[in-house]
């Protein structure tokens, strides 16, 4: 492996608006660093935007020597992969904060570059030959998965992967922003959902039309509808143990 | 000046029943007339439909959660009276929950067991699903944006056939769907795209009426499917040690509540279940446990598959927090406790007694397997 790649993307702080790096990019970043350490690879740390922002340089502090800044307008992912044809691995984060936010690009950009993709990264490593990555997954529950795919990837990691960040600041001003942007013709958008953009407001659920007594929708509110379970009054504490571990078992919820 | 109030004192607290019909004082002796059974729903399945919204889900432990189920409810809301909802359920699925996809509005059921969600094979799934959808033509496709494959493979779905789409969607309606873009500041509106990624709690799954449920074939080539070669290799799912995750992430708690004596006893339950440990407020409240372990209103809202409340009175705020558990389990020394309303599984006796029991029947049970 001798190319890696780190998309970053900006952020603001949700209170003072303040332009800010993105905690599961820099997560991303951090990874990709020591994977580079490690395996003596080069990093390539990529973002499409304004190279002015100085959420960028939050980067910087937290170890990227050098941010390579393409425009964001036309099509955005036609550059990004333009750029990316060379890499063995290219770390995202999982879900943006600046755009459309909708934890698509990781795979546009793999369907693109015809990469294999694994999302819900929390550690990677590499094998002994460093042609493929082995990935833990995140799962709901408690749950983790190992993956293993060939190189290269694309691997978008999770927003909990285990990873201290360590801002030094006196490198902000020591690293180098590059601006790449290119004169490439802008081309049509591949997704072309049109999005009509609101100030934000509680979503409203969908709830089929009905007709329903007062008390029925305050009981619906409260949760507290009475389910008519299984109640056990009879018999000694063994027979009560062992139905349980009856329910417990015909539901699958446990080994044993 | 003295003023007086003609009004009798009445005890707040005596007897009470709550029904459809309103909150009942109980007149003991008084015989109690049995609640109306409600009326029949209607069937909604068209006979012969004409377009069909897909609904694509993995099960988990052979059944679908609840989001999965809301999603299904949000086709069957959208669905006119000529389109059906199809259902693909990847993954096994237990024969008695048929009925259950029914009450959420499928029309019709697809199972294929082999794309268990334990097994981590995009590719197949996604030469599956590219099958049907070219068989069904459905007009849209919507799936339950999750962690548990599939947020994962609809987005592959995406961006292989470049379709119009929105994830994370938090409002949907006949007319448009939305989602939450630049980090929060913009809620985005949209037309109904090609494929919908649906967040959780959207939709209220509940409805009027019922649909047919039918078991039928998914229209899949199998020499394509395989011949689709997993580029992925999984090396396993491994699961985490149940007291190191947080709670809002472990799929079976065992929480100890004010009649839980001896709180040693509970953790060596939770330990021989494999289940992290929770608490109610009073068991916090007295320092017995901290502060993260509080489920309720106050404290954290779990989600776990198996919640069994031990000496838990079941305060509405507290079942607030426990709204989401699949299988509720009580032990409780009085029967007419709330919990033992929202339990699935109520045994009544003393929590100390029964824990004990269950932890020799567990240790019996783990011997067993050994020798097997
Ligand atoms: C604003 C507000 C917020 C709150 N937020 C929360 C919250 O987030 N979470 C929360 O939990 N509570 C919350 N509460 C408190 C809540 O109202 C209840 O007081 C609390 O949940 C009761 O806890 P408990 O069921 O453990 O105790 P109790 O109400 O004392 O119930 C103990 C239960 O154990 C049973 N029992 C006793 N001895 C035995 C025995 N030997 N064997 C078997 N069973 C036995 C009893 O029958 C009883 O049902 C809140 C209250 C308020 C006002
Ligand atoms: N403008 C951008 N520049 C660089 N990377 C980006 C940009 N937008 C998104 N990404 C990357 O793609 C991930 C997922 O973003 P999204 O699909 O837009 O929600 C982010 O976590 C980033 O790693």
């Amino acid at each position: 492996m001798k190319q890696i790649a780190v998309l970053v993307s900006a952020s603001k702080h949700p209170i003072s608006g303040l332009p800010r790096h993105h905690h599961n990019d820099s997560l991303a970043l951090r990874l990709g660093l020591n994977l580079a350490n490690k395996h003596a690879a080069t990093l390539q740390v990529l973002h499409a935007g304004n190279a002015d922002n100085p959420a960028l340089q939050d980067y910087l502090a937290l170890g990227a020597s050098q941010i390579d800044v393409i425009s964001a307008t036309g099509n955005m992912l036609e550059k990004l992969a333009a750029q990316l044809q060379n890499v063995d691995l290219i770390l995202t984060g999982t879900r943006a904060e600046n755009g459309e936010d909708s934890g698509l690009l990781p795979y546009l950009l793999a369907a693109k570059l015809n990469f294999p993709v694994i999302a819900g990264a929390l550690e990677l490593r590499l094998n002994k030959e460093q042609d493929k990555v082995e990935v833990l997954q995140f799962l709901p529950k408690g749950q983790r998965r190992h993956v293993v795919v060939a190189l290269p990837a694309v691997v978008a990691v999770h927003p909990l992967a285990p990873i201290e960040l360590r801002f030094v600041h006196a490198q902000r001003s020591l690293g180098n922003i590059n601006n790449i942007s290119n004169q490439q013709s802008d081309v049509e958008v591949s997704i072309p959902t049109t999005w009509i953009a609101e100030p934000p407001r509680k979503a409203i659920k969908l709830k089929a039309q009905t007709k329903q007594t007062g008390h029925e929708r305050l009981m619906d509110v409260i949760g507290s509808k009475s389910k008519a379970g299984t109640v056990v009054n009879d018999g000694n504490n063994v027979e009560k143990a062992q139905v349980i571990l009856r329910y417990l078992r015909e539901h699958q919820l446990t080994k044993f | 000046m003295t003023i007086r109030i003609n009004l009798k004192r009445i005890n707040a607290k005596r007897p009470q029943q709550t029904s459809p019909a309103g909150l009942k004082r109980v007149v003991l002796a008084a015989t109690v007339k049995p609640e109306a059974a409600h009326p029949p729903k209607f069937t909604r399945t068209p006979a012969k439909p004409k377009n069909r919204l897909l609904v694509i889900a993995h099960s988990i432990k052979g059944a679908l959660d609840d989001h999965a189920l809301q999603t299904i409810a949000a086709a069957a809301i959208l669905a006119d009276a000529q389109t059906a909802v199809s259902v693909m359920v990847l993954g096994g699925l237990k024969q008695d929950l048929l009925e259950k996809l029914g009450i959420a509005g499928a029309d019709e059921v697809m199972v294929l067991p082999t794309l268990d969600f334990q097994v981590f094979q995009p590719d197949v799934e996604l030469a599956t699903i590219l099958d049907v959808i070219e068989s069904l033509k459905p007009l849209r496709i919507l799936m339950p944006d999750n962690a548990n494959g599939d947020g994962d493979l609809g987005r592959r779905l995406i961006a292989h056939k470049q379709l119009t789409a929105a994830t994370y969607v938090v409002e949907i309606n006949a007319k448009h769907v939305a989602t939450y873009q630049v980090g929060g500041n913009v809620l985005a509106r949209s037309e109904l795209p090609e494929v919908i990624l649906l967040a959780p709690n959207t939709v209220e799954s509940e409805l009027p009426f019922t649909a047919k449920a039918t078991r039928v074939d998914a229209p899949v080539v199998a020499d394509a499917t395989a011949q689709t070669k997993n580029q992925y290799q999984d090396l396993g799912l491994q699961a985490s040690i149940a007291n190191d995750i947080a709670l809002e992430e472990a799929d079976f708690i065992v929480s100890a509540g004010n009649g839980v004596a001896n709180l040693t006893t509970l953790a060596t339950l939770a330990e021989a279940l494999g289940a992290s440990v929770g608490a109610s407020r009073v068991v916090v409240d007295d320092g017995k446990l901290p502060r993260d372990k509080q489920i309720g209103a106050t404290g954290k809202t779990v989600t776990a598959s198996t919640y069994m409340a031990v000496g838990i009175s079941g305060a509405v705020q507290h079942l607030q927090g426990i709204k989401d558990c699949r299988h509720v389990i009580a032990i409780n020394k009085d029967a007419s406790a709330p919990m033992i309303k929202r339990a699935d599984l109520s045994i009544i006796g003393d929590a100390e007694a029964i824990m004990h029991a269950l932890i020799a029947e567990l240790e019996k049970a783990k011997v067993n397997k050994v020798a097997q």
